[in-house]
């Protein structure tokens, strides 16, 4: 099966993305520089899937450190079309009953719109991120896929809950995903910012799913979210400032790959890492490490968590007057192949859709094609429109 | 013209805690083989999140209090970013924008008086791993166990001006931490960076300063303060060369610093603020708690020991190490006169570790057993020789000390008459010495001397045998 | 501006070598992001505090308490090269 990068057992169970450790099972988050590395532990979400008697069925492939549309650039990918989306497939595949999956940059959720099936990322801090490889710690959130909102609302309560182990953990012990409002008497605003960016047939997808929600009496209007494009801007320069960081360890030194070719320290560390990482990642490491540079610092990156503040807080706003916010999950209904040198721009043209929540840690959850957000620990309420919407479609 | 040298520190302390700042690795770099306080965080793998010890930022606040800082309300951690391979992570998780303490101050005193040394600033930081380079293998091979065992860094504002101020101040240091538990202040675990400028008496304005960097011993940092001060002297007087803005390493066997290679120097370390260690707020409450729970300082334990009687000297003694003052203090506090404990802590146990190789500091004997020892001494059931051997067993031996008398058949020797009936014997026995002895030949006294310890198994006080003896052979 | 110079810098900083042809795509994106940038510096922010944690957490704290569960032999097996009991590196200067 082109989608698992490694299969662990086969037939149902949960597909594990390559950049969520498996305890003994190489985890290479789609990089050469990472070749060999089997982790000491799982992370905390596989460990209580686990526990819960679920079966880890494989690694599903993930684009390198999963900075790209949507997995093309996997290491040894080149050739292999398949791995796009790759858990997102394979739940729309019924390979896997669901998946869990590191939204980092909007990846899983672009996947669930173009492969028909529903991604929750939660709330920021209520599924522990120990065990994820990390590129963007203040932003990317580890969430569930799976057919419907039900199987998304079944794995999410068995994977969501404090752990000691990360320090950003929210306390809460358990969650449970049913104490949400009733779709019907919910007010949803539809974003026009991200509306109006997005293709015709996208436009379609949401103005038909508010007719929809508009029919089971669900009072949808249109709202601005004038900082949506910077929001795009200020998540793309932290998630480049962090992940310059975070994969400033991958040196050819303690494990993973290093170049045959060196004589000296310097040589190590340069040929290990330029054979080892691709042009999109070794960007994302120049711009990160520019905008946190001495000149820098005080106009891109202490100016992008100002911004940050201000984003949150105009979501805020909106969620006094509206439950959840409506809009697309990418720009096209289609696919469109690109290259790795355009990957950069690509992804960051795409985030606009997805940046908010990453940003700011709303929930966000793509379900029948569109994307809905809502206020911080509101995942009930999304998943409630979800299946409302769900149903509708079964009757 | 006169010049005068203005000289800043900035001073890692290793704190003394179980555990790592951020994971639950064994702190204490020195001990351990090499990768055993070691876990995939330490060696850089991906996965775990950094969790704050609490003790350390604890440990933090009391080296704050006692340097008379401003401890913020308010304090985060940032990243520091650049490669080496004692650096797993490549960064470096410090504080850079929001330390922990600011604004303090530390009076240092040396022969020429007494002046106040400003401290800008304590911020909380881990160390890095150890290199070994290995010249068989031409390989370096790196030592993960340091990494990320907490320091706090002491930054002083430039206020020495001397070698000497800063000895004192770093003595000073030691000792405060020692005693407040914040820091074993072991060999390696303070290191200093010196920075070093000079410019004629009574300017306001600062030369050119250079950075010495990473130094241990207080030897060296003598001699680099020593040797740079002179060198820019002569660059400056004399024109011998010109100064430059750098960082330098000392090198203790050719005695002289060095240029350090540009790369190392001029790296830009991209602080940000780390977003997996959330904010640190430190209220009312927590601050009071920790000086609430703070040990007595040096200066109170010495007004305390001067109270009751004891020696400047004993003083001395026992304030340099905390742990010796919780033990006269235990030891005290069962009843036992504070003299007599001074003087069984340092002279009889001091006495004792010296025989063994050991120093004052690693003492280990509970209250209750030094305090039963002194007690049998001072209630005349054993005499004071008998008491240390009793204390070498307890201490080597782990020996309770009154089943070693009972084994030992210890008790009656340190009564003086039991000790007359064997000196009176000893000399019934040997006429021909006593005779020798009387006749003028005062070496036979050691003969009779001999004699007694003998038949005493060795247990015997020399003093009292002395004494005795002397006494009665000059009633014949 | 990003310079020829500058990204050249920055390379070395970070330890990788782009080819001419990434060089050049990389200034031409560092020119693209300009603009971006530009945009976020017209939204005033004066009096705005940094938000670099998206949830009100403090004091998340651990108790000083030493765990060892993971042995040396485990960590150092997935070492590119290692000693017994130690990683290894090309010997450094000095």
């Amino acid at each position: 099966m082109g989608q698992f990068v490694t299969e662990i057992k086969s037939g149902g169970g949960i597909a594990v993305d390559d950049t969520i450790q498996v305890k003994g099972y190489e985890t290479k988050a789609g990089s050469r520089i990472l070749e060999g590395f089997r982790p000491l532990f799982s992370a905390e979400a596989v460990e209580r899937l686990e526990r819960a008697g679920y079966d880890i069925a494989g690694k599903s492939a993930v684009g390198e450190f999963g900075l790209d549309l949507l997995g093309e650039f996997a290491y040894g990918a080149e050739t292999c079309d398949t791995l796009r989306g790759a858990a997102a497939e394979l739940v729309a595949a019924g390979t896997v009953k669901g998946a869990l999956c590191v939204d980092l940059n909007g990846t899983p959720r672009r996947a669930a719109a173009l492969s028909g099936v529903d991604f929750l990322k939660p709330t920021y801090g209520t599924v522990s991120r120990y065990g994820v490889i990390p590129c963007a710690c203040s932003g990317e959130q580890i969430g569930v896929a799976a057919k419907t909102a039900g199987g998304v609302r079944e794995l999410l309560r068995v994977v969501a809950g404090h752990d000691p182990k990360d320090g950003t953990s929210l306390p809460a012990e358990t969650y449970d995903y049913h104490d949400g409002k009733a779709a019907p008497g919910m007010r949803v605003g539809i974003v026009k910012e991200l509306y109006g960016a997005a293709s015709d047939e996208q436009k379609a997808r949401v103005t038909a799913c508010a007719e929809r929600l508009r029919g089971m009496g669900v009072a949808v209007d249109e709202i601005a979210l004038p900082l949506a494009d910077a929001a795009r801007t200020a998540w793309n320069l932290c998630l480049c400032a962090e992940t310059c960081n975070n994969v400033s360890r991958y040196d050819g030194v303690k494990f993973g790959y290093r170049s045959p070719d060196y004589r000296n320290i310097d040589e190590l560390y340069v040929n290990s890492r330029t054979e080892g990482l691709n042009f999109l990642t070794k960007f994302v490491i120049l711009y990160g490490s520019d905008v946190l540079s001495k000149g820098r610092y005080f106009t891109c990156y202490d100016k992008a968590l100002k911004v940050r503040r201000l984003v949150a807080e105009q979501v805020k706003a909106l969620f006094k007057d509206y439950d959840a916010l409506l809009c697309p999950a990418c720009s096209e209904t289609e696919y469109r192949p690109y290259d790795i040198k355009d990957a950069f721009m690509t992804v960051f043209a795409e985030s606009l859709f997805t940046a908010v929540p990453n940003l700011t840690g709303i929930p966000a959850m793509v379900s029948g094609g569109v994307q809905f957000m809502a206020d911080a620990l509101r995942d009930s309420d999304l998943l409630n429109l979800a299946e409302a919407l769900e149903g509708g479609n079964a009757s | 013209m006169k010049y005068e040298a203005v000289i800043g520190l900035e001073t890692h302390v290793e704190l003394a805690t179980k555990s790592k700042i951020f994971c639950a690795c064994g702190g204490h770099s020195t001990k351990g083989e090499p990768n055993t306080r070691v876990c995939p965080a330490c060696a850089g793998m991906p996965g775990m999140l950094p969790v704050t010890n609490k003790r350390v930022v604890e440990l933090a606040m009391r080296a704050g209090i006692l340097l008379n800082c401003d401890i913020s309300r308010y304090t985060t951690f940032d990243k520091k970013s650049y490669y080496y391979p004692d650096l797993p992570c490549s960064y470096q998780i410090t504080q850079w924008f929001h330390p922990i303490c600011r604004n303090g101050s530390v009076e240092v005193t040396t022969k020429d008086g007494t002046r106040t040394i400003g401290i800008k600033q304590i911020h909380m930081e881990e160390d890095a791993g150890k290199l070994v380079h290995d010249d068989w293998t031409e390989t370096t091979l790196v030592d993960f166990n340091r990494t990320s065992v907490p320091l706090i860094e002491i930054v002083s504002k430039p206020d020495f001006r001397t070698a000497d101020e800063v000895m004192a101040y770093l003595e000073k240091l030691k000792t405060m931490f020692r005693f407040a538990n914040i820091s074993e202040c072991e060999e390696g675990a303070m290191r200093c960076d010196v920075n070093i400028s000079i410019r004629p008496e009574g300017s306001e304005e600062l030369g050119v300063r250079t950075e010495i960097k990473n130094m241990s011993s207080l030897s060296s940092i003598r001699r680099a303060i020593q040797y740079e001060t002179a060198r820019h002297l002569d660059a400056v007087e004399r024109g011998t060369e010109t100064l430059v803005q750098e960082t330098r390493r000392w090198d203790d066997v050719k005695g002289r610093t060095f240029s350090m290679r540009n790369k190392e120097t001029a790296a830009d370390y991209r602080y940000f603020p780390d977003p997996n260690l959330m904010p640190i707020l430190i209220g009312d409450d927590w601050l009071q708690r920790v000086r609430d729970t703070m040990p007595a300082s040096v200066e109170e334990k010495t007004a305390e020991y001067q109270s009751k009687g004891l020696s400047e000297k004993e003083i001395a003694s026992l304030t340099s190490e905390r742990a010796l003052c919780d033990l006269f203090d235990a030891v005290t506090a069962l009843g036992r006169d504070p003299k007599d404990t001074a003087s069984w802590i340092l002279t009889e146990c001091g006495g004792i570790l010296r025989k063994h190789g050991q120093v004052m500091s690693e003492l280990q004997i509970t209250p209750e057993r030094l305090s039963r020892i002194m007690e049998k001494v001072s209630g005349n059931e054993i005499n004071r020789a008998a008491g240390r051997k009793v204390l070498e067993a307890v201490l080597y031996e782990d020996a309770d000390p009154d089943a070693y008398c009972e084994a030992h058949n210890l008790g009656a020797q340190g009564d003086a008459d039991a000790v007359r009936q064997v000196v009176l014997k000893v000399l019934d026995a040997t006429p021909n010495a006593v005779k020798d002895y009387l006749g003028g030949k005062k070496k036979a006294f050691q003969a009779l001397f001999g004699g007694c310890m003998k038949e005493l198994k060795g247990n015997g006080d020399p003093q009292v045998i002395r004494a005795l003896l002397e006494e009665e052979l000059s009633k014949r | 501006m990003m310079t020829p110079e500058g990204l050249t810098a920055l390379e070395q900083l970070n330890e990788l070598r782009l080819t001419d042809a990434e060089r050049a795509q990389t200034l031409s994106i560092f020119g693209d992001m300009e603009a971006r940038e530009a945009a976020l510096q017209e939204i005033p922010t004066d009096g705005v505090e940094v938000m670099v944690h998206v949830m009100p957490l403090t004091n998340v704290l651990r108790d000083d308490v030493q765990k060892q569960p993971f042995t040396r032999e485990s960590l150092l097996e997935g070492a590119p090269e290692h000693t017994d009991d130690s990683w290894q590196v090309p010997r450094l200067v000095k």
